[in-house]
């Protein structure tokens, strides 16, 4: 899936209710995009293949439970004629009685709870499976495919292959195993009116695909109009700041009428089709009755029929009847359960991504990009960037909003890679490194603060290399010291979701600290200082300066004053390196440089005074 | 402990059938009709069922036996009738119920979302996003589940029994006492164990709820995952979420389907002591052989649809924890009120009145904080990380209440104006902005129905106005341009610039920059001032930056560190403290 960049949104069902795209051409093919114009999912039974065993007892137990189950009316007839005759022994029937009844009782129950057990454990393990292969996946996946939609592949498509093993497995086997086994009896007693009555049997079958065949479809759309749901209120609270200030609460909830109106839509499509459904069939199944009476009553009274038989054909036909009512409803478990996993298949099917390294040298330092070339979708994000670092420098980059910095150090991660070009560390390509090696040695301290609902420790110590004497030097450089010192619990404090309690800068040196404790040879800044104060992040680069010797530092600034001395600065405009250079050199030989740097000069005054 | 923490999973009463029904009542009120119609319908399906056979059974006696083939047909005739009657009526139920079950997951759905956006920030920062989701998405449908499948059958299948009951009592007053003793013993079962079972049901749903929060988080921070090579982490968080919904569903489930055995052994029972205590009668020429087979056929249409209430009866409990989940959420009320309005008091547009705030009760954020901002001026507000600008910055703007003392607009208690009014004066633009998924056009006009009326060249007509075009030149397709929510290919100075314009466009009274440009090149930032000079000169700003230069022409400086919010009297003071602080954070 190298075309999906993650600027792509077309894998979402929808945009804002107003001026939603009726069609972007382009889009991603197959990225996350559940099933519109697929109807027809992969079979369900090889998931259950594994569980071959258990299905078997499930099968087993209902058909022992539904047999035994036949037996009751069976001793009530013997025990009345029995009686009748005068030849009741009512202490033999009692026993025999309710030696069945507990029997029912325990076989059923016990194929309930192997239902209860498989359709969980399948539940258990097709979540697994799904999160097992997201773990290969790589970062333009996750965001190309969007979490709206892992989301519900892993609750409500789960939840729908679930309700198809607990309900629908046993009853559709056993059902089948009913139908086959009273047309045969019908056949053997009449075979010309069996035939006669066995023909419904293809009217409900092709009423079935047909309505099946729409169904599947709806349900598809049904799973993407949860997508919808899912991110209009994941937006919604994600902005809730926003929302609150603008007084968009309204706004917010027109989307979210929309769609979930959507949803309620699909859903009545879906419900008139079912609605339609089972009644036709039952019909069907009525219309074999009025012929068994028209023309089994045509041959009794003709005398090719005994009045016996005659009654047996119509107990029969209602044996037959209940497992055609019973498939009926499990079709829609079926459908349902069918249209997700189709989802989840393409989850699990999709490719992953291209040679995993096996490179797990020490990293030197030294870092080179030749003629790179970044696309996000149509636009150039990075234009034939070539870049040499050299090991234990310092190197920092500097450039306007959104002239390709971040992805440059994107690509410098693995977290992207580049349309075309070479990222090379210690002259070796970046393909070549084992992904875990590479990620233990070069650190990344992102733009945006990332937290996780953990203790402070275990955000810091984030990664599992991560030693106690680690953590305590990434503390102190990143001047955490005094702040963790004031929480009452200390490093043992809980951070929330979305890191909320804690300030914009503190996050920050939490991030930085994070990259640190991994003891990195390469350290990448995203735009570090923003958000930490001129004195602070002077104290800050001097510590890591002190406590990291021999790191290699590319960071990715706003401010010259602090990376004047700095081996190297190299600026990038609009994904084009335009010089790069110390800051004599820059100073002198670019006149882009210079701008930037006067832009500044009104404050330097301060700062040094600060310094 | 915070009033906004969504409860997990506390024990809860079983909930009674009458019970529910007064609970859902409300939910239900609109839906009135169509239940009526399904339930006529379903009584018309059922009489339908049970005429079938009957007239089979009188076609055999009358006319086959008597080889009356044009009374066969007659009969066949009549038999289609009922078929149809009864398609026609299990197709209307069938509709009728669903439409009941959709409609009120929609109205739920759109009452608790509702109920999302009155609630106040301190909600989401209590609340796990995918929880929430699971709220709203898995709850509201297994009510749905509930009242298109199993309402209708629930209360026709009382109906049912009801009538069997009271023929079977009729009939023979002891035989029938008999028959239904071993009801009598699972209903009582059924209510012993209903508190558990619903207590299981509600932790199987809680389980699932923690899933998807868990999902989410490792979904949205998936970068970081990868960078840290903790894939194990997502991995092994989500095991024990996966692990804990599973031992969850199974101990509900096991429970769940207990019950549909436990009434087919009642009824097993009840048929034996019908027969045993039938033909005790009998011997005492007491009953009827005709009579006792009679007799069981009422038993079977007593029991029968008593085993069908036991398959409705763990989705109703499962409907009723989900309920409560539901609840939960709605019964949560704002404590941001608005208060009825009062003259004010003098001419500044925003002042502090000894204002006392923290997140944590015990834990302060601004202790005492008093000043006054006038018209027209620049503020700053600089300190240390962590010292409570933002804070500060969220109480103007009435993020939050303080805990004690006033914030002023415009000379009147900030509580007294409505949520609209303190949108159109004050822009706030947060630190990190929030971009919803769509174009720019449809941010920068988000929740303004003046702005949103515009057309392109009316929107870019008042872009070039207020000099805001040149920046969305840095968009390779300037207001077409597509964003996502989680930031995908744009970066945090670019979603500064829209969230910029945004609040630009508005001319608000009060203007607060909340780092705002931090990650925005100083270049673009100098022609982002220079549009901040050109606004109204009423406007008031109040900045927060690190960066000096962006506060050096401030009117004003105020120092917020350690719950103390100080006036310095100028640039050099500031600098001052900012040298000699002692973090207090």
């Amino acid at each position: 899936m190298a075309e999906d960049k993650p600027v792509t949104t077309a894998g979402t069902p929808a945009g804002p209710a107003a001026g939603r795209p009726s069609a972007r051409p382009g889009g991603p093919p197959g990225a996350g995009r559940p099933g519109g114009g697929r109807p027809s999912g992969p079979s369900l039974f090889p998931l259950l293949a594994p569980y071959r065993g258990t299905v078997a007892a499930i099968i087993a137990l209902t058909a022992a439970a539904n047999g035994l189950n036949l037996v009751i009316p069976r001793l009530i007839a013997r025990g009345i004629d029995a009686f009748a005759a005068g030849q009741l022994v009512t202490s033999t029937l009692v026993t025999e009685f309710i030696a069945a009844a507990v029997a029912i009782f325990i076989l059923t129950y016990v194929q309930n709870i192997v239902q209860t057990l498989a359709s969980e454990r399948v539940a258990r393990d097709l979540r697994t499976k799904i999160v097992a292969k997201l773990a290969t996946q790589n970062l333009p996946y996750i965001q190309g495919t969007t979490t709206a939609t892992l989301l519900t592949n892993l609750t409500s498509d789960v939840d729908a292959v679930k309700l198809f093993v607990s309900q629908a497995v046993g009853s559709i086997v056993s059902s089948i195993v009913l139908i086959i086994g009273a047309a045969a009896l019908l056949l053997s007693i009449n075979w010309e009116l069996g035939l006669a009555v066995l023909a419904v049997l293809p009217i409900i079958a092709v009423t079935f695909r047909v309505v099946m065949g729409r169904v599947r479809t709806l349900f598809g759309k049904a799973q993407q109009a949860i997508d919808w749901l899912n991110k209009v209120i994941n937006e919604s609270i994600l902005g809730a700041a926003l929302i609150r200030l603008v007084n968009s609460q309204h706004e917010e909830y027109q989307k979210f009428v929309a769609a979930n109106a959507e949803a309620r839509d699909i859903g009545l499509g879906i419900l008139r089709l079912f609605a339609s459904l089972i009644p036709i069939i039952m019909f069907c199944t009525n219309l074999a009755t009025l012929l068994i009476l028209t023309l089994g009553g045509h041959y009794v009274i003709a005398g090719a029929m005994t009045i016996g038989e005659f009654t047996a054909f119509n107990s029969y036909l209602s044996i037959l009847i209940f497992p055609v009512i019973l498939i009926g409803f499990m079709s829609n478990v079926m459908a349902q359960a069918g249209a997700s996993y189709g989802r989840i298949a393409r989850v699990l099917a999709a490719p992953a991504p291209a040679r995993e390294g096996t490179r797990a040298a020490t990293l030197r330092g030294d870092i080179a990009v030749s003629d790179v070339v970044m696309k996000y979708g149509e636009k150039l994000a990075l234009n034939h960037v070539s870049l040499t670092i050299t090991a234990g420098t310092r190197t920092a980059v500097i450039g306007p909003t959104a002239a390709g910095k971040t992805q440059l150090l994107y690509l410098l991660t693995g977290l992207a890679t580049p349309t075309s070009g070479r990222v090379e560390y210690d002259g070796h390509p970046i393909g070549e490194y084992d992904k875990e090696s590479l990620h233990a040695q070069v650190g990344f301290v992102f733009q945006d603060a990332t937290m996780f609902n953990l203790t402070l420790r275990e955000n810091i110590a984030f990664s599992k290399t991560v030693r106690d004497e680690d953590l305590a030097k990434a503390i102190d450089t990143a001047e955490l010291k005094e702040f963790i010192a004031s929480l009452p619990q200390g490093l043992d404090t809980i951070v929330s979701e979305r890191g909320t309690s804690l300030s914009g800068g503190q996050k920050q040196r939490i991030m930085l600290a994070r990259a640190l404790a991994l003891n990195p040879r390469v350290l990448l800044l995203d735009d570090f200082t923003a958000r930490v104060d001129t004195a602070t992040e002077r104290k800050i680069l001097a510590n890591v300066h002190r406590n990291y010797p021999g790191l290699t530092l590319l960071s990715v600034t706003q401010k010259i004053a602090p990376v004047e001395d700095y081996d190297q600065i190299v600026l990038l405009m609009e994904g084009e390196v335009l010089a790069s250079g110390t800051h004599a050199e820059l100073m002198d030989t670019c006149p882009e440089y210079v701008q930037i740097y006067d832009s500044q000069r009104s404050t330097q005054h301060y700062e040094s005074v600060q310094a | 402990m915070n009033p906004y923490r969504l409860s997990s999973g506390e024990r809860r009463e079983a909930t009674s059938v009458i019970g529910a029904i007064r609970r859902l009542a409300p939910v239900m009120a609109d839906q009135r009709r169509s239940i009526i119609i399904a339930f006529a319908a379903t009584l018309v399906a059922s009489g339908a069922s049970t005429t079938a056979p009957w007239l089979i059974a009188r076609t055999v006696d009358i006319h086959i036996r008597a080889g009356n083939y044009p009374g066969v047909l007659t009969s066949a005739a009549l038999l289609l009738a009922v078929y149809v009657t009864g398609l026609i009526a299990t197709y209307v139920q069938t509709l009728q119920m669903g439409l009941v079950g959709r409609r009120v997951l929609f109205n739920l759905r759109n009452a608790i979302f509702t109920k999302l956006q009155e609630l106040p920030l301190d909600f989401f920062n209590q609340n796990k996003a995918g929880d929430l989701i699971s709220r709203i998405n898995n709850d509201t449908d297994k009510l749905n589940v509930f009242f298109a499948q199993a309402l209708v059958q629930l209360a026709a299948n009382l109906f049912l029994m009801g009538g069997a009951a009271l023929l079977l009592l009729m009939l023979n007053p002891r035989l029938g006492a008999a028959a239904l003793a071993p009801a009598v013993v699972v209903f009582l079962i059924t209510r012993a164990t209903g508190s558990v079972v619903k207590a299981r049901n509600a932790a199987s749903l809680q389980s699932l709820g923690a899933l998807s929060g868990e999902i989410q988080e490792s979904m949205s921070n998936f970068r970081v995952i990868v960078a840290f090579n903790r894939v194990d982490y997502f991995q092994t968080q989500f095991k024990a979420a996966n692990d804990r919904n599973y031992a969850a569903s199974v101990r509900a489930g096991v429970l769940n389907t207990f019950f549909i055995p436990l009434y087919g052994l009642a009824m097993n029972c009840a048929q034996v002591a019908v027969l045993g205590y039938g033909f005790y009668l009998i011997t005492r020429g007491q009953f009827t052989v005709g009579l006792l087979i009679g007799f069981l056929l009422y038993v079977n249409s007593f029991y029968m649809p008593l085993r069908q209430l036991a398959a409705v009866w763990s989705s109703f409990q499962l409907a009723m924890a989900s309920f409560d989940r539901i609840s939960d959420v709605l019964a949560l009320e704002s404590n941001l009120q608005q208060l009825p309005p009062h003259e004010g008091v003098d001419n500044a547009v925003l002042a502090f009145e000894h204002v006392r705030f923290g997140y944590a009760k015990d834990r302060p954020v601004l202790r005492d904080a008093s000043f006054v901002l006038e018209h027209g001026k620049t503020y700053a507000l600089v300190g240390p990380t962590g010292g409570g600008k933002t804070t500060t910055a969220s109480l103007m703007a009435r993020l939050y209440d303080p805990d004690s003392g006033r914030v002023l607009l415009d000379g009147k208690d900030i509580r007294t104006f409505d949520a609209g009014e303190r949108a159109r004066r004050i822009g706030f633009i947060l630190q990190e902005p929030f971009l919803f998924t769509g174009s720019i056009r449809d941010n920068i006009v988000y929740g303004h129905e003046g702005l949103r009326a515009l057309n392109d060249e009316q929107l870019a007509a008042m872009l070039r106005a207020k000099n805001l075009d040149t920046l969305l030149a840095r968009f390779d397709q300037g207001m077409a341009t597509r964003v996502t929510a989680g930031g995908e290919g744009i970066s945090l100075g670019q979603r500064q610039i829209i969230a910029f314009i945004r609040v630009v466009l508005r001319e608000p009274e009060i203007l607060i920059l909340d780092e705002a440009t931090a990650n925005i090149d100083t270049v673009t930032e100098q022609q982002l001032e220079q549009i901040l000079n050109e606004l109204p000169p009423t406007t008031t700003r109040v900045i927060i930056a690190h960066r000096l230069n962006t506060i050096e022409n401030a009117d004003e400086i105020f120092f917020i560190n350690g719950g103390e919010l100080t006036r310095a009297g100028s640039m050099q003071d500031a600098l001052d403290l900012l040298l000699h602080q002692h973090r207090a954070s």
